[in-house]
């Protein structure tokens, strides 16, 4: 139960279980349920008989759920079963009453991220899911491993899909950034959200003192709000670093439960520098990014999913640029000349027109926009999936358009605000035009076009 | 749309005849009247709007009168090309062809053509996306 079996080359393993710990972990999970129903119980049973009697039946129940639930975890454990076949891609068999078989095929491997949540990390255990290119559900979740074990998985995994041999090891990882913990937390708090949450609160408590007396105070309570959502973003992006690694970046992060990802180079689809303005005197931004075939986790909790659209949750500029130029080398997103936007922008966009603009080069377009929360967005022309010109009724009036990018479904989004019209057209055109030469010459095109015809 | 206000106007006819002419379901077929034919004009411009053309290494698609959009699609980035034809369509003799890209804001669609002109383009654009694929 430790090692992941390899044989030779590229070779078949035997298929194997998760860990031993798994059935009782999974179980674990409900504990709360159980007890809820036992609770119910004794509240029902000790208006009759005695409290002894009471206690018996509760107690029964537990157990009794209990026993259901880990013989069913048990169960599946048993037939949960992953290997490697003779091509090198990874099946997984799992279902009591109805069997399934997942092969994946790693030549068109998307990413391998190791998780620990909550409860799995006080046993020592992680879980590994492998994701490959496809619409819908196209990955296959192991739960649970021993960390060590899932680390080896993971390497595996992402050495076979590399062509490598299957014990090459992990790749070497080399740190590049940690984000201390007193800027993540300032720069939660300086958020323009949670600022003026803060101040509505502080305003509601005067004016309800002034009218009511200290039964005001109260309405405290409503600070909790901007908190609570300042300490699960703290929680998540706790001791966030970002290492580089032959195979992309890897990112890892999480007070509680431990997230890990890898952006492979050749997946980032556009990246972004946003900027709270109460962020600007430190020059600090944060960067989000699209992968593609991130969005296909629909039944992924919110959290992981912030975590997985976050390059680095904060560090100053210089600092994020040299990271983002670790995967898309000498791109320097202010550096990039923009054009402006035309002056009657403003009667569409009277708080942002300053803010708009759009530069290329190149390898990129980058566009910017936004007063309050600045977006400086980035996206190789080589990933450029269409180019949009849309026109609302205002910005006809106005002579304006606007030209989208558009990229795989993410949280950056590639826009040029309220152009000429002729000019937003322009721009398509000669972007278009950008995005095809780029794709002709693009080393990762090619490099898919190879892996394709080899599989 | 058209045709949920066809029903509407005879929903509203039927009831006219059955509760003896009050004065508000003859206002209410009145306003759906006025609709009907205002939305028959706008949706005759609508659809002169509508345009594509296939060009060399891409397909370009308008539409759009107050709201105005053009999408430039490459072949090389189609994923998949949808024929698609509901029932009122059909009844009409018209489908619809829809293209995919990795990205779901591409939405590019062409909508009323007669089947054999839109079986063929799908064709055509498969092939051509299939010429020229590139992957994400």
């Amino acid at each position: 139960m430790s090692q992941v079996e390899t044989g030779a080359g590229l070779g078949a393993t035997e298929p194997r279980r998760t860990h031993k710990l798994t059935p009782l972990v999974t179980g674990a999970r409900f504990l709360p349920f159980a007890l809820f129903v036992g609770f119910i119980t004794i509240g029902q049973n000790t208006a009759g008989e005695g409290l002894f009697v009471a206690l018996a039946i509760t107690i029964g129940v537990v157990v009794l759920i209990a026993l259901l639930i880990a013989g069913f975890a048990y169960v599946s454990w048993r037939r949960l079963t992953f290997w490697f076949d003779e091509q090198g891609d990874l099946r997984v068999a799992s279902g009591v009453l109805t069997r399934t078989e997942r092969r994946l095929q790693l030549s068109r491997l998307q990413g391998v991220d190791v998780v620990q949540p909550f409860i799995p990390r006080l046993f020592g255990l992680s879980q590994v899911t492998v994701e490959v290119a496809g619409t819908g559900d196209s990955r296959a979740q192991i739960q649970y491993l021993g960390n060590e074990d899932a680390q080896n998985l993971r390497n595996s995994v992402i050495a076979r899909a590399a062509g490598l041999h299957p014990d090459a090891g992990e790749a070497p990882q080399q740190a590049l950034v940690e984000v201390p913990t007193k800027d993540l937390l300032v720069s939660l708090l300086l958020r323009g959200v949670t600022v003026v949450l803060f101040l509505a609160t502080l305003l509601v408590v005067v004016v309800t003192w002034f009218a009511t007396g200290p039964a005001g105070l109260f309405w405290l309570l409503l600070g909790g709000v901007p908190l609570i959502a300042v300490a699960s973003e703290y929680l998540g992006f706790h001791g966030f670093t970002v290492a580089k690694s032959p195979d992309g970046l890897r990112t890892r992060s999480g007070l509680l439960q431990v997230q890990a990802q890898t952006v492979p180079p050749g997946r980032l689809q556009s990246v972004e520098f946003v900027q709270s303005w109460l962020w600007r005197s430190r020059d600090w931004v944060r960067v989000r990014i699209t992968v593609a075939g991130m969005e296909s986790d629909s039944d992924q909790q919110q959290g992981a999913n912030t975590f997985k659209q976050v390059l680095l949750p904060v560090a100053p500029y210089d600092v994020a640029v040299a990271v983002v130029n670790e995967i898309l080398p000498g791109v320097d997103a202010r550096k990039t000349p923009l054009h402006p936007a035309p002056k009657q922008a403003k009667w569409r966009a009277p708080i942002q027109h300053r803010r708009l603009g759009v530069g290329w080069d190149d390898r990129v377009l980058v566009t910017s926009r936004g007063r309050f929360v600045w977006h400086l967005a980035v996206a190789p022309h080589a990933r450029t999936q269409s180019v949009r010109v849309t026109q609302g009724p205002w910005q006809r009036r106005l002579g304006l358009a606007t030209m989208h990018l558009d990229s795989p479904p993410g949280p950056v989004e590639v826009v040029a605000l309220y152009r000429d019209a002729a000019e937003a057209r322009a721009l398509a055109d000669a972007q278009n035009q950008r995005a095809q030469q780029a794709l002709q010459s693009d080393p990762a095109g090619r490099w898919m076009q190879q892996r394709d015809e080899k599989s | 749309m058209v045709f949920w206000l066809v029903v509407l106007v005879g929903v509203a006819a039927v009831a006219l005849a059955v509760s003896g002419v009050p004065l508000w379901s003859g206002v209410v077929v009145l306003v759906a009247l006025i609709l009907l034919v205002w939305l028959w004009w706008l949706i005759g411009r609508q659809v002169k709007a509508y345009g594509y053309v296939e060009r060399e290494e891409d397909l370009l698609v308008r539409s759009g009168i107050l709201f105005r959009r053009m999408v430039i699609v490459p072949y090389g980035r189609m994923q998949l090309v949808d024929l698609v034809a509901g029932p009122i369509d059909r009844m009409a003799g018209l489908s619809t062809v829809q293209l995919h890209t990795a990205a779901a804001a591409t939405d590019a669609k062409i909508p009323g053509l007669p089947p054999e002109n839109a079986g063929a383009l799908r064709d055509r654009l498969a092939a051509r996306g299939e010429e020229r694929s590139a992957g994400i």
